[in-house]
């Protein structure tokens, strides 16, 4: 439950943050790379270092990453085709297989298995159609229903809680 | 309004998160390592494996293992092996590559067959795990042996149901009689068809006539002459008549002899329902040792399938279920290539091993293992396991670079507590004491050839309380309490498709002369069993068909005989009266 309000608070406050709604939506499509793919992976390291250091909105992309973790294990049976197909039967990708395998640090990102790899290069087919997506449903939202929501009792309410100031800490400048 | 690419004060939460990260991998790293190391080696051997301490000392690329217990995935209260210490010397820069290069383990205080107190082995899906692969075909391997059984533990012979429609007497018997039947009414009828009644009337009317007549009445001794001749061809007629009698009467007789050829036959058949074991010796070793032999060589071939599932041979890319988490497990699929690193290799091992480890006094050796990769082909040279000791000799080798694996192994133990065996056909129990024990085993492609022996004077019998008693499992039991010494070979040699079991045994030839003087007895009286109960199926069938042909043959010719000495009186009458009028009398 305490998740949840956790959850509504990150969107409410994602949605009305200064940030623009390029940096919210770029904060969504990299929180969905991280729940789409299978969150202990290396490259979700960088996923998570990239949040932090570019100047999108933390919590949408922990609202991206909340929303998307469910609908990653839906696709799983899809994302195990995809890496099945790029791993075991494209011959012409094998060379590249062969030598990112037998790379140092590399191995380490779970490259090699079919659902990491498959849920990876899914979202990552998918980051740029979420950008714009997303960008476009901000910017509507906040053209017509946001500012009454801002106006409204439990929107302040919401903000008022001390989550708020960590929260402030990664808003977008 | 410009809007910055990056967030710079982020980086001091950034730092602060990667240094909690680096205090906890510090905290926990070991435990983390140690269940990991636990999952995968479960995992692997398809039993659990415990560890109590793992520590990892990256500085010096240390990884040192205390406590490792290994359970047996065969035996459910039996480790396969525990070691007091195992201390790895890792390369470091592999690991970026995520694989582990080991120079050199010292693993110190093996001791195998040790016993555990909960059952090690873990369920495993044949479907979703290579062990649990692996083990369901060696079980259905072992299986396939056809093994015999001893049923004369208890001194019984299994004595089958003998199916009344099965016997030939009895059918052959109703054919009799319908036969019989047909042969009285024919004859009756050629009796019929005689008509002697008249003829003999006739005749006695002459001869009356004639008692009359003078010598000058020619009428009356033409008549008479006549009358003669007509009986004539009347008794013709009757030995025609028991000519043919005689022809049917000869083989109603073969036909009742018949019947007890049928009889014969039927005691026979119904020999062949008794379920006499064998008595020949190498099945008797088959049947006695067989389970325990099969047992040995399915772990064998247990091991040298699992070694191949994690060590195949060849450079293709090589998909394994992928690890156990809340998402998909998916496949993970390894990319060998020739002059790289394998992803697990273990150089050198120094092993020192206790042997009969429950002894007052165990006996320590030592070993060698070599080339333990999972990527052979890469590795390219094969894995070498070495032991040797005054008392000990044992050798293996994984050879699986080539396309066709070859797997040897082999290990002689001397003076070393054999377990007991339970002997699957007998209510006793042998146990063997101190002996030597050898096994050998190679698989060349699917090509096996395999040996386990077994040698001890010091065999003590124990005899089952709970089994029945008998008179033969008493006498099998006094003829083998008195053997004290054991020598048992079992070989299996062919392909793992279609391989050949043989076993042997000193046992094999007391037992089957005991069996034989049991079975004497006891399959003679099953005989007698079956022979009366031929006998009450048979019988009433076949004794009224051998009296209707008795008395049909007494009938017919006590009939024949008495018109016969009818038509000879006559006959005789007419010929004698014939004579007295035809006589010249001299005055």
């Amino acid at each position: 439950m305490l998740t949840l309000v956790k959850l509504l608070q990150s969107l409410v406050k994602a949605l009305h943050s200064e940030g623009t709604p390029g940096q919210l939506a770029a904060g969504l499509a990299l929180g969905s790379i991280l729940g789409l793919t299978p969150l202990v992976s290396l490259h979700n390291a960088v996923v998570f270092a990239l949040i932090v250091m570019l100047n999108v909105s933390f919590a949408g992309a922990l609202l991206g990453w909340a929303v998307f973790v469910p609908v990653g294990f839906l696709l799983d049976p899809f994302f195990d085709h995809i890496g099945h197909v790029l791993l075991l039967h494209t011959p012409a990708l094998k060379p590249l297989w062969t030598t990112m395998y037998n790379m140092p640090v590399v191995p380490l990102t779970n490259f090699n298995n079919t659902v990491t790899l498959g849920s990876l290069v899914f979202s990552l087919v998918m980051f740029i159609p979420f950008f714009y997506l997303f960008r476009w449903a901000v910017a509507r939202y906040r053209a017509t229903i946001g500012e009454r929501v801002r106006q409204s009792k439990w929107y302040r309410a919401v903000t008022a809680s001390k989550l708020y100031n960590v929260y402030r800490l990664f808003k977008p400048e | 309004m410009s809007v910055r690419i990056f967030r710079w004060r982020a980086i001091g939460p950034l730092l602060v998160f990667l240094g909690v990260g680096g205090v906890l991998w510090w905290l926990f790293a070991d435990r983390i390592a140690r269940r990991s190391a636990e999952k995968i080696g479960t995992a692997i051997v398809g039993a659990k494996v415990e560890i109590q301490s793992l520590h990892i000392d990256l500085a010096n690329g240390d990884v040192t293992i205390g406590g490792l217990t290994v359970a047996s995935p065969h035996e459910a209260l039996k480790n396969l092996f525990q070691a007091d210490e195992l201390v790895a010397d890792i390369d470091v820069l592999p690991l970026l590559e995520k694989k582990v290069v080991i120079d050199r383990l010292a693993a110190n205080g093996l001791r195998f067959g040790t016993p555990r107190e909960t059952d090690g082995r873990v369920p495993t899906d044949p479907s979703a795990s290579v062990s649990g692969r692996v083990m369901n075909e060696a079980r259905d391997w072992a299986q396939g042996f056809q093994v015999p059984a001893l049923q004369l533990a208890t001194g019984k012979i299994d004595v089958g149901t003998l199916d009344p429609r099965k016997l030939s007497a009895i059918p052959a018997a109703e054919a009799l009689s319908a036969r019989a039947d047909s042969s009285r009414k024919v004859w009756q009828t050629g009796l019929d068809s005689l008509r002697l009644g008249p003829t003999v009337d006739s005749a006695t009317a002459t001869l009356a006539r004639l008692k009359t007549a003078r010598a000058t009445d020619l009428g009356a001794l033409n008549e008479a002459r006549r009358a003669i001749d007509q009986l004539k061809q009347a008794r013709n007629r009757v030995t025609t008549l028991d000519r043919s009698v005689t022809g049917g009467m000869t083989a109603l007789r073969a036909g009742v002899a018949g019947l007890d050829s049928a009889k014969q036959r039927d005691y026979a058949f119904a020999r062949g329902l008794l379920k006499l074991p064998t008595l020949d010796a190498p099945e008797i070793g088959l049947a006695l040792f067989a389970p325990t032999a099969v047992s040995q060589f399915q772990r064998a071939l247990y091991w040298t399938q699992l070694a191949k599932a994690h060590m195949p041979p060849g450079l293709q890319p090589r998909a394994d279920v992928g690890p156990p988490r809340r998402r998909r497990s998916g496949s993970t699929v390894r990319f060998p290539r020739e002059q790289a690193l394998p992803g697990f290799l273990l150089r050198t091992a120094e092993l020192s091993f206790l042997l009969d480890p429950t002894a007052a006094q165990p006996k320590k050796y030592a070993g060698r293992l070599t080339g333990l990769t999972s990527d052979p082909a890469v590795y390219g040279r094969p894995t070498l396991f070495e032991a040797s000791a005054p008392a000990v000799t044992a050798g293996a080798m994984l050879d699986h670079v080539h396309a066709t694996a070859r797997d040897t192994a082999g290990a002689t133990v001397q003076d070393v507590k054999l377990p007991p065996i339970q002997l699957p056909s007998l209510p006793m129990t042998l146990d063997p004491g101190r002996g030597t024990a050898q096994l050998g085993f190679a698989l060349r492609g699917d090509t096996i050839r395999a040996r386990w022996s077994i040698r001890s004077t010091h065999v003590q019998w124990a005899r089952d309380s709970a089994a029945p008693r008998s008179t033969g499992a008493d006498l099998l039991w006094r003829t083998l309490s008195g053997i004290s010494d054991l020598q048992v070979d079992a070989g299996v040699t062919g392909t793992l498709s279609h391989p050949r079991l043989v076993v042997r045994s000193n046992l094999d030839e007391a037992i089957a002369a005991r069996l034989r003087t049991m079975l004497g007895e006891e399959a003679a009286g099953a005989e007698r069993r079956l022979r009366a109960e031929v006998d009450r199926q048979v019988d009433p069938a076949i004794a009224p068909v051998r009296a209707r042909v008795t008395t049909l043959q007494t009938d017919i010719t006590k009939r024949l005989a008495d018109q016969r000495a009818r038509l000879d009186q006559a006959q005789k009458d007419l010929e004698a009266r014939l004579r007295e009028l035809t006589r010249i009398r001299v005055p």
